[in-house]
């Protein structure tokens, strides 16, 4: 049985319509990552989800029974917010107390269930504390304790960390991954960082202006986007795009060409407008005499330690490169390059789908 | 530098010294001379009689008197009577044009109305409401079926009709302060309770009294100095009556000085009361400071 089920479910504020007809199924242990660039729709299906929004269309189902029409509180699911959502004059622990309010334990049973939580997240010390006296990442797990003392069937994250620097990012980051290992609670997150969701989530929802791009576990997102959009966002640096057209049995652009490679024969046509796809890791430094080399003016190198990033200009296209650090060269060079043919994806230029499949 | 600082500071007094004399003349004299007359024999009626240093004794005899010690608790039980029920109304009305209906913002607007009118306008206005057979309110009694009350003739009812005209002007402040608390408040924890399923009493007196609380006390402090002063609607309802039913402090003060022509003694019950006032204020700014170090 399914944890979560999004059938066609849409949103409407008036007459602008925000989220159109999501489709997803959630298992029960399952973390599930909602990704997209800000303003996609992300935090409104997850407050469809929470019931703090009304579902305008389709249907949402939680633990198998539809929830349209259910309160919040009879959902099951416990939410972590963006900006914490702490009660600010209440200490950490009747922060807690209050989230078990409802559910009318005795007093030794709550006890029990804030000094379990605490010992978790580490958070016997702070117990006393109101949220002003704590730091952004010890708010952020007094946030994550309140939703856990309740023991819910789905945790709804929103961006919870998008108010802590790098480096807490990182850790906390950690933390709710190897929490969710331990307790193997279904959990919804939303995020617009593509590193949460890639090291997180047993399955991304890649979102875009409302609709759901891709569905996929994070390796699947990363090797076969389905979309130019998904192949764009996901990886860092971005996957490098080059406009092309198929002219007999070959893939030719502005001051570049290149065979067409054979597992795309038979899924173009001659004449189709394509865009050729290729990460910056798989652009390769070649010698000038080897088949299938091009010359590449390299315009600026950004040195990362293991790595290099080479911006090139190929004829009128820009390409980056990604090259072990000991092959950077300085700017304003000439190199030669070639494409790791076995890596480039194909898309549709007008469509902006995938030609692989 | 040092010249300028030390030109700047010259400048800051010429730019200071209007105000300071229209303090001195409007504010510091008058009580200056208030205090002075305190001590004295100053009687208006006898305008040839020296007016003597009596030291103490015009203290003595207010603080001594039955009529003051009435009047100051007439002031105090008016003081209770218009404060609890425009805490209680101003919070309920508040947490009503807060919410997200349609009309509210006008709600809000309309409601203020009664604290921007002069509170002698406001007298007059509850005069025609309240005025014995006459009144608009006895004729809608009379025409409900309900026996007139005597709001402002009978010794039972003044008290009560003075607080319902200044529970009408005021209560409008309450709600407004309290309104813009509740404002400020950030919705998320009201959806965190929401998802956990705490009871809307529970978030009311768990969540949001709490945080209201300062601007709660803020507001009572601000009415409770204002209360003590209330005059104007006093004085065109009832002046003071019947008998001494309405009689608060500042009447008290009004008629020793100018009814009686006492001056001296209507000085030192303006001194006690200043007093009193100085003590509401110390609190109201200690109870501000203990906010701000919470
Ligand atoms: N209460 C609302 N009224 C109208 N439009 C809204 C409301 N909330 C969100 N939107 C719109 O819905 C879209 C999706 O918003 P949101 O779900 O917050 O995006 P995300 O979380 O992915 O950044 C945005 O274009 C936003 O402007
Ligand atoms: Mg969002």
């Amino acid at each position: 049985m399914s944890a979560i089920t999004l059938k066609n479910v849409i949103k409407k504020y008036g007459a602008v319509q925000v989220v159109h007809g999501v489709d997803l199924d959630i298992d029960e242990g399952e973390f599930v990552v909602l990704l997209g660039p800000s303003g996609c729709g992300k935090t409104t299906t997850l407050r469809m989800v929470a019931g703090l929004e009304d579902v305008s269309g389709g249907e949402l189902s939680i633990g198998g029974q539809v929830v349209n029409n259910v309160a919040p509180k009879d959902r099951g699911v416990a939410m972590v917010f963006q900006n914490y959502a702490l009660y600010p004059h209440m200490t950490v622990k009747k922060n807690m107390e209050f989230a078990l309010r409802p559910l009318k334990l005795d007093k030794a049973e709550v006890d029990k269930r804030i000094n379990d939580t605490a010992a978790i997240l580490g958070l016997g010390e702070l117990l006393e504390r109101r949220p002003v006296q704590l730091s952004g990442g010890q708010r952020q797990r007094v946030a994550m304790g309140r939703a856990m003392v309740r023991t819910p069937d789905v945790f709804l994250f929103d961006e919870p960390l998008s108010n802590l620097d790098a480096k807490l990012r990182t850790q906390v980051r950690w933390e709710i991954g190897k929490l969710h290992q331990r307790l193997g609670t279904t959990v919804l997150y939303v995020t617009h960082d593509q590193v949460e969701a890639m090291t997180l989530a047993d399955k991304v929802v890649i979102m875009r202006d409302g609709y759901v791009e891709q569905v996929g576990t994070p390796e699947e997102v990363y090797t076969a986007p389905q979309s130019t959009f998904v192949a764009t966002f996901i990886g860092s640096p971005s996957m490098n795009m080059i406009e092309a057209k198929v002219v007999a049995e070959r893939l030719e652009a502005n001051g570049f060409s290149m065979p067409l490679p054979d597992r795309f024969q038979g899924k173009v046509t001659e004449g189709q407008a394509v865009t050729i796809g290729v990460r910056p890791i798989e652009i390769k430094r070649v010698a000038a005499s080897s088949t299938g080399a091009m010359q590449a003016n390299v315009e600026v190198t950004e040195y990362l330690g293991n790595e290099a990033l080479l911006d090139l200009r190929v004829g009128p296209h820009e390409l980056v490169a990604e090259v072990p650090a000991d092959q950077r060269v300085e700017p304003g060079k000439v190199i030669h390059i070639a494409l790791n043919e076995g890596a480039i994806h194909l898309f549709d230029t007008v469509s902006g789908r995938t030609l692989s499949e | 530098m040092a010249y300028i600082r030390k030109r700047n500071k010259r400048i800051f007094l010429i730019f200071l010294l209007p105000a300071m004399l229209v303090l001195f003349l409007t504010t510091i004299y008058p009580m200056l001379y208030a205090g002075y007359l305190s001590f004295r024999s100053y009687d208006l009626a006898k305008l040839f009689v020296p007016r003597v240093f009596v030291g103490w004794s015009n203290y003595g005899e207010i603080l001594g008197s039955s009529e003051f010690l009435h009047a100051l608790v007439t002031t105090f039980k008016l003081m209770a009577m218009t404060l609890s029920v425009q805490l209680v109304l101003g919070v309920g009305i508040a947490l009503i044009v807060t919410q997200k209906l349609p009309g509210m913002p006008l709600a809000r607007t309309l409601l203020m109305i009664p604290m921007m009118i002069s509170p002698v306008i406001v007298g007059l206005v509850w005069l025609f409401l309240y005025f014995p057979e006459l009144g608009y309110l006895n004729y809608f009694l009379s025409f409900l079926g309900f026996d007139s009350i005597p709001w402002i003739t009978s010794t039972d009812w003044a008290l009560w009709a003075i607080a319902i005209a200044d529970i009408w002007q005021w209560t409008p402040f309450v709600m407004m302060g309290t309104a813009a608390a509740l404002q400020s408040l950030s919705p998320e924890p009201y959806e965190a309770a929401m998802i956990d399923g705490n009871s809307r009493w529970d978030v009311f007196t768990r969540v949001t009294l709490p945080q209201l609380k300062p601007v709660l006390v803020s507001l009572m402090f601000l009415r409770a100095i204002d209360a003590f002063k209330i005059y104007d609607i006093i004085f065109v309802l009832t002046k003071g009556g019947p008998g001494d039913s309405t009689e608060v402090l500042s009447m008290f003060i009004y008629r020793q000085s100018f009814t009686f022509w006492r001056m001296g003694v209507g000085a030192a019950a303006s001194f006690v009361s200043l007093v009193i006032i100085v003590v509401l204020i110390t609190l109201f700014f200690k109870s501000l400071n203990r906010d701000q170090v919470s």
